[in-house]
């Protein structure tokens, strides 16, 4: 029996569910695919812009109480927020994928993007925060010829004018591969071969100057990354860092791959490939939701859901070309302006975002989705991530922290709610009788 | 001021003008042609891409159809390469019974446009997804066109016979001479966009090919010509769904094609009479207009993913006319200003199509030679833009080529499939101001992701490109005079979309001309970049459209940052597109108003 | 090309947002830049293709193992795998078909050949001489793991013979034993018939076809209607009449379920009916059980045996059911691969220029088996051509499920591969 189904596989239900499972939960995630990880920097952005989207965050937690109040981590609070942070680099170090604040702590600090802007971050992957930008280090940008998402010269223009000092070398992709094509994944399998790392290493040794430190593009090793990393540093006498990349984002996806592993080894199954295709509520409670097969629907049945499908881009919402927009799973009340012609201002890089990616799935403080009324609409479903209300995680560069804050949030609740910790969330259903339909198939 | 003496000023570098020129320059005058932007900017870059085979106007106006049949068996030899052989249906929907048909069927005959009555088995075998309800289907030589490579070929054979084609050199004034009953227009004053040097080019003959602009110059020579002005709004789906060309069995009337070209389908048309050629805003229920009457064609196709909507002016002109304007005329009008107006030295051709362009330039040019005495005779019909030996275009090519010649690993527009010896061909070849100018060569950021993942690569391998054009040893920034007015050296184009082709040329070139590179930094062409592709989004985004663009928001806003990178704020006319644009007077605003944001300034 | 419809294959390109995590998970082009990625071969070059176009403008798809990896991990509902297989038709379609490709699809018709002399058969086959000639000729891999007949009759003749012992019951099932089963394998399908009948269930075999993958991804597609057709013919009733269809070939229930259906675009009423009846085996044991109605009476089986769910089953979406039936029996420790493919994917791998390929996709599948260390008898797979791939790549012996389920229920010799 399973007590609490996870939908969606992103950072959001990840966390939720690896949360549920160390409250001692039994858990189960289904996504339809792979997740934003594998788009995104992967570094642990927290906030690093209030909108308008001008001067960057220096110092998230003072910035916090000037947040609406409906923005997710207004209704997490401080506490759940640190909780939170200190649960992934838990996570981050037992899973050896180590996360890494600034040097000053509790602050942002600035990180190289791939063309050069600076980042504001707050925790980055070990291997991402030499790049530091507080420190008046000297860099050499180095990138490969054949390589189509990454320009050094262009990302030392743009850093130089920023008062960094920094150097541009472009080397030969023959001396980390011998394939005609290839992406950033398949250029971090090929750096994980220790010949690779030999040539690479030599060739970085005679271009480094003494003092400077070297950026390459965020393809140094998949499961193998800090032992990549720290050979390719030994071999140039310098200290080496990752640059993010486009997508898709090599550090994104070890970030995925550890959580998974970490998943796997509290008996959580992942379950990829499963898009929730119905679901039956009643009551007040969800009773099961199935998902497509190649045949029947799947039925899973659970004394609890956790809805993390993300937001547009996860594909937690839809909408067509006669303006309508909803919510996928549960068709959850958002706040999106009605009149098409509303969502979006005529810059593309307008600094106040564009109005459709407000809205989302509103929440109470246990992170349970509200009805239009702002009751809570299904007394054992939770909800985070991407589609909740409130905020626009790309614009306030805080993508992975309103996953990790509302996934770790919801988690706990989830799990606090079946254990009978939490007294408004009365007798969530343990067992769920047979629905009609003879193709019931709990896991 | 400088002085440029010449035969031929054409005005205006879309289809018409830079046939007027090829023309001219075979006829063995001296030419110049200026165009305020790219060509192609205006009008003909903003069109569906049907090569007509006159069934359209077989009924209503059989004159533009005998006009369209003649052009489209002369465009499939003389511009080979940039044409599709789709062939077109003309279906009969439930909503189109009547006489029409049989009233197509007699006009097709009756001015020679082959059309032939298929089973309904056929036309299905053809097209699987065409309305099931339909009654009767005539097939056509309709095809299609790309109106970008044509009118950039045209301008290589014109340049090729001696025509000096310069682009981003805008007419500042007409300069017309003489009093009252024998004024005269002599030339015009242009000036080069990108350097701000401004000149006079004298000719004998001065040709109004301005397109929806032409009443504008008119104007400014002291000349009325009432251009209507209508608005044509399209919507490109996201792949062809169609690989014929497919028109409704009536009158025309709105969103009744669908044209598939490239990789994409365009439905279209609206036909709005506007008051400004620049007003290309684009009203959502023109949008959903044209998925409404898609549907009809092909059940279902408003559910599809869409991928762009843009609008084009027509430059329609009746003498007199003050009707609608779907019901004005689509045949070319060449207006003689000596007769009409007496003022010598100046014609403006406009009306017509881009299927007629070559026509509305051997009439215009006949008159030309007529009045300045000349008696060489029209070579068009007869002489072939350089490329044509790569025959008509079929949709697989590109794939085909990097398929054969495994060049995946070197693709830069992965939607589009152009390569990045194919963007660095185009932009050394031929002058390029912006990114803009680089997808009307390769195509790109023309596919699903709109510019998502292209624009940061072409952005990065422009800035290589500015980089080697450098003068050893200096780090100084690019001189700013990208385009000279002498760019004395032929367009280039023949084969840039070639993935092989252009494989080939790799190495051949010697360090790049910085003359013929942008002069804007990488950021600002990227972001330009960007923002021309948003205006031509944000009238479809829904549905896969949405997440695609949200993804690109990700790729720019959280992983690259880009709008805070130093000068991201700066201005940038030549690059900036929302002057030019579709949408309202409030967004007119540059991104230097909006984006303030200064790279030391920290919020607490 | 069948008609189309909005529903079908070709139309999914349109959910790419291009985000690039298929080409990241795809094994094939992960060892060979032979294979551009399933991005560029799917959604991206099919905006590329046309009804009725002049040549296919494709090549590298060829190298497409159609693992359906890429449909698994796609956040946003590309049916890739698919698209692929009908550019690969194209192909076909366009510039014919080599012989060796025709014959790897025609299973059915190599098995029933075979069968007449199954050990004659299997030296003409398997003697180095003339797999060096199948190599040169034919280009078929000389060290391609290819199955052997039967040489104590097919499947058929043991029903024939087991007739009357067979059970009788009110409750029963439809059996698609595939041609797997019929002349290479028998024992997997007396395995699944014991073990069915433990449930109490009668087993019915009808007269049945090849589920036409080989064809299917092979590109003849027209050949694979016609066993489609009448694999319908066949079984369509007995899905009207509430059977199960169940099949222990992973590959034959994910055609007759989807990949004949979609890639076909049949989607006539018998069509619908044999895919919504049709069950893995292990997916209806699973049922059994959380009605509570699965025998639970296991004899433990001391055995550690790693288990791939291949990727024919991980495309039924099910999760793995055999993993939780095998976590039933004591003893059994069923180590879970996370490994993408063994590389086989159906007849790709005995390919002579794919044979290399498929082995290098199949190394991470073996180097998990080796590092389960020396303790380990059997691997376990649902799927034939997988087992036979992973007998050759780790020189171990390779197990369906359902004969360790047989076993632990006592009805059958795990080693000898026969009922007791």
């Amino acid at each position: 029996m399973i007590d609490l189904i996870v939908i969606g596989a992103g950072l959001a239900g990840l966390t939720a569910a690896l949360t549920a499972a160390e409250a001692g939960l039994r858990v189960k995630v289904v996504g339809k695919g792979l997740n934003a990880l594998h788009w995104s920097a992967a570094t642990l952005d927290l906030l690093g812009y209030t909108p308008p989207r001008r001067a960057p965050v220096r110092e998230p937690w003072t910035t916090l109480p000037h947040l609406s109040l409906t923005h997710p981590y207004q209704i997490a609070g401080e506490l759940r927020m640190r909780a939170a942070l200190q649960r992934f680099l838990n996570w981050s170090q037992a899973g050896g994928l180590p996360y890494l604040p600034g040097a000053v702590e509790g602050e942002n600090f600035m990180l190289p993007s791939p063309i050069g802007a600076m980042r504001p971050v707050y925790l980055a992957p070990y291997g991402q925060r030499e790049g530091d930008l507080s420190s008046q280090q000297p860099l050499l940008i180095v990138g490969f010829d054949r390589m189509r998402d990454f320009y050094p010269h262009l990302l030392a223009e743009h850093l130089n004018k920023q008062g960094h000092s920094t150097r541009a070398v472009v080397l030969s992709s023959s001396l980390i591969t011998q394939r005609s094509d290839a992406n950033t994944v398949q250029l971090a399998a090929e750096l994980e071969r220790r010949e690779h790392q030999i040539a690479l290493g030599g060739a970085l040794k005679s271009a480094v100057r003494p003092g400077e430190r070297i950026g390459l593009p965020a393809i140094l090793g998949l499961d193998e990354h800090t032992k990549t990393l720290e050979a390719l540093a030994a071999a140039a006498g310098a200290p080496v860092f990752e640059i993010p990349t486009l997508p898709p984002s090599v550090p994104g996806l070890r970030l995925t791959t550890v959580l998974r592993s970490l998943l796997a080894r509290r008996h959580v199954r992942v379950e990829i490939g499963m898009e929730v295709v119905g679901v039956q509520v009643e009551d007040g409670v969800v009773r099961w939701v199935e998902t497509a097969t190649s045949s029947r629907p799947l039925r899973h049945t659970a004394s609890a859901f956790l809805l993390a499908t993300g937001g547009v881009l996860g594909g937690g919402f839809q909408s067509d070309h006669q303006g309508r927009f909803w919510e996928t799973v549960f068709d959850l009340p958002l706040n999106v302006p009605q009149d098409r012609s509303q969502w979006f201002r005529p810059l593309f890089l307008d600094a106040e975002g564009q109005p459709v990616f407000h809205g989302g799935v509103a929440v109470d403080n246990q992170f349970q989705p509200l009805d239009s009324k702002g009751g809570v609409m299904y007394r054992n479903l939770w909800a985070a991530g991407g589609l909740l209300a409130g905020t626009d995680p790309l614009q306030e560069h805080s993508l992975e922290g309103i996953a990790l804050v509302s996934g770790a949030a919801a988690g706990e609740a989830a799990a606090a709610a079946l254990t009978g910790g939490r007294q408004t969330n009365e007798a969530a259903p343990a067992d769920i009788p047979a629905g009609a339909s003879a193709a019931k198939t709990p896991q | 001021m400088q002085l440029v003496e010449t035969d031929i000023l054409v005005i205006g570098g879309g289809s018409t003008g830079t046939g007027v020129a090829w023309d001219a320059a075979l006829r063995g005058l001296r030419v110049v042609l200026v165009e305020k932007r790219d060509l192609t900017h205006g009008t003909t870059g903003r069109y569906h891409g049907l090569l007509h085979s006159g069934g359209r106007y077989a009924v209503k106006d059989p004159q533009s159809a005998v006009e369209c049949i003649e052009e489209n068996r002369i465009l499939r030899r003389t511009h080979a390469h940039c044409i599709e052989d789709t062939g077109g249906l003309f279906v009969v929907t439930p909503e189109d019974e009547g006489e029409y048909p049989e009233r197509f069927k007699a006009a097709c005959l009756k001015v020679g446009i082959p059309c032939e009555e298929l089973p309904l088995a056929e036309a299905f075998r053809r097209e699987p997804m065409l309305n099931r309800r339909i009654s009767r289907v005539f097939a056509v030589p309709d095809g299609s066109a790309d109106s970008f490579l044509s009118t950039h070929a045209t301008a290589q054979a014109a340049s090729q016979a001696g025509a000096k084609v310069l682009i981003y050199h805008e007419v500042i004034h007409p300069v017309v001479e003489g009093g009252d009953g024998d004024r005269r227009v002599v030339g015009a004053v242009v000036r080069n966009m990108v350097s701000g040097e401004e000149f006079t080019v004298r000719a004998a003959m001065t040709i109004n090919a301005a397109g929806a602009w032409a009443g504008k110059l008119a104007a400014a020579a002291g000349i009325e010509v009432k251009i209507i002005p209508g608005k044509g709004t399209m919507v490109a789906m996201n792949h062809r769904i169609v690989n014929t060309v497919i028109n409704r069995c009536k009158m025309p009337s709105d969103g009744d094609i669908i044209v598939p070209v490239h990789t994409v389908a365009v439905i279209g048309t609206t036909d709005e009479k506007v008051t400004d050629p620049e007003l290309l805003r684009i009203e959502p229920w023109e949008v959903q207009l044209m998925l409404d009457e898609g549907d009809k064609l092909v059940p279902g196709i408003s559910r599809a993913r869409v991928l762009r909507a843009w609008a084009g002016v027509r430059p329609l002109y009746q003498e007199g006319f003050s009707g609608q304007s779907r019901d004005a005329t689509r045949s070319l009008t060449l207006l003689d200003h000596q007769e009409r107006d007496g003022v010598s030295g100046f014609l403006t051709i406009t009306g017509g199509k881009w299927t007629t362009f070559r026509l509305m330039a051997e009439t215009t040019m006949d008159m030309a030679c007529k009045q300045l005495g000349v008696t060489r005779p029209c070579k068009t019909a007869d002489t072939f833009v350089p490329g044509i030996e790569q025959g008509h275009y079929w949709l697989g090519h590109r794939l085909h080529e990097i398929e054969e010649h495994r060049l995946q690993g070197s693709l830069v527009c992965e939607c589009e499939l152009v390569t990045r010896s194919m963007l660095e061909q185009a932009a050394l070849k031929n002058p390029t101001v912006t990114l803009d100018d680089l997808r009307r060569d390769v195509r790109l950021g023309m596919g699903p992701c709109q510019g998502g993942f292209c624009t940061y690569r072409a952005a990065g391998i422009l800035h290589e490109l500015q980089l080697a054009a450098e003068p050893a040893g200096t780090a100084a920034s690019l001189p700013a005079h990208a385009v000279t007015p002498a760019a004395e050296e032929p367009w280039d184009v023949a084969y840039l979309q070639s993935p092989s082709h252009s494989r080939q040329e790799v190495g051949s070139q010697s360090a790049p001309a910085a003359a013929r590179l942008p002069a804007a930094s990488p950021a600002l062409l990227l972001r330009d970049f960007l923002q021309e592709r948003w205006r031509g989004l944000t009238p479809i985004l829904w549905g896969q459209q949405l997440k695609q663009e949200r993804l690109d928001e990700l790729i720019y806003l959280s992983v690259l940052n880009a709008d805070h990178l130093p000068n991201a704020g700066d201005s940038s006319p030549l690059t900036e597109f929302w002057q030019f644009d579709t949408t309202p007077a409030e967004a007119h605003k540059t991104a230097s108003e909006t984006a303030t944001q200064t790279a030391g300034e920290v919020q607490p | 090309m069948a008609s189309i419809s909005w529903h079908t294959v070709d139309h999914s390109l349109d959910e790419c947002i291009k985000c690039n995590i298929c080409t990241s998970y795809c094994p094939v082009s992960a060892v060979t830049d032979l294979f551009p990625g399933p991005k560029y071969v799917g959604p991206q070059a099919q905006r590329f293709r046309e009804n009725g176009q002049p040549q296919s403008p494709d090549a590298s798809v060829d190298y497409c193992s159609g693992c359906r990896v890429c449909n698994e991990v796609c956040p946003t509902g590309v049916k890739i795998a698919e698209i692929n297989a009908r550019a690969r038709a194209e192909i076909v379609a366009k510039r014919g078909m080599p012989l060796r490709n025709r014959l790897l699809g025609r299973n059915e018709l190599l098995g029933r050949l075979g069968s007449v002399a199954p050990a004659l058969a299997n030296f003409a086959l398997q003697n180095p001489f003339s797999r060096l000639l199948a190599d040169k000729v034919m280009g078929i891999a000389p060290e391609a793991p290819l199955p052997t007949w039967s040489t104590s009759g097919t499947f058929a003749d043991w029903l024939r013979a087991s007739k009357p012992q067979r059970l009788r019951s009110d409750k029963k099932v439809v059996y698609f034993h595939g041609c797997a089963t019929m002349y290479y394998e028998p024992f997997i399908g007396k395995a699944a018939v014991a073990v069915m009948e433990h449930q109490g269930y009668e087993v019915i075999v009808p007269l049945q076809n090849c589920c036409g993958l080989p064809l299917l991804s092979n590109g003849e597609f027209r050949a694979a209607a016609d066993y489609h057709k009448n694999n319908v013919a066949h079984m369509a009733s007995f899905a009207q009449a509430g059977f199960p269809i169940i099949g222990t070939s992973t590959s034959c229930t994910l055609t007759l379920q989807e990949e004949a259906p979609e890639l076909l675009d049949m989607t006539d009423e018998g069509s619908m009916q044999l895919k919504m009846a049709t069950w893995d085996i292990f997916e209806w044991l699973r049922d059994l059980a959380a009605k509570g109605e699965l025998a639970t009476d296991f004899r433990p089986l001391n055995l550690t045996a790693p288990y791939h769910a291949p990727c024919q089953l991980r495309a039924h979406r099910v999760g793995k059911p055999a993993l939780e039936i095998m976590e039933m029996i004591p003893g059994l420790v069923a180590a879970e691969s996370h490994a993408l493919c063994c590389g086989i994917a159906g007849t790709y791998g005995y390919k002579s220029e794919k044979y290399q390929i498929a082995m290098d996709v199949g190394e991470e599948l073996f180097q998990f088996v080796r590092e389960q260390g020396e303790g380990v008898d059997y691997t376990v797979c649902d799927s034939e051509t997988c087992r036979w791939q992973l007998e050759h790549g780790t020189h171990l012996p390779s197990r369906h499920p359902i004969e360790l389920l047989a076993t632990a229920y006592g009805l059958y010799d795990l080693e000898k591969r026969n009922l007791v």
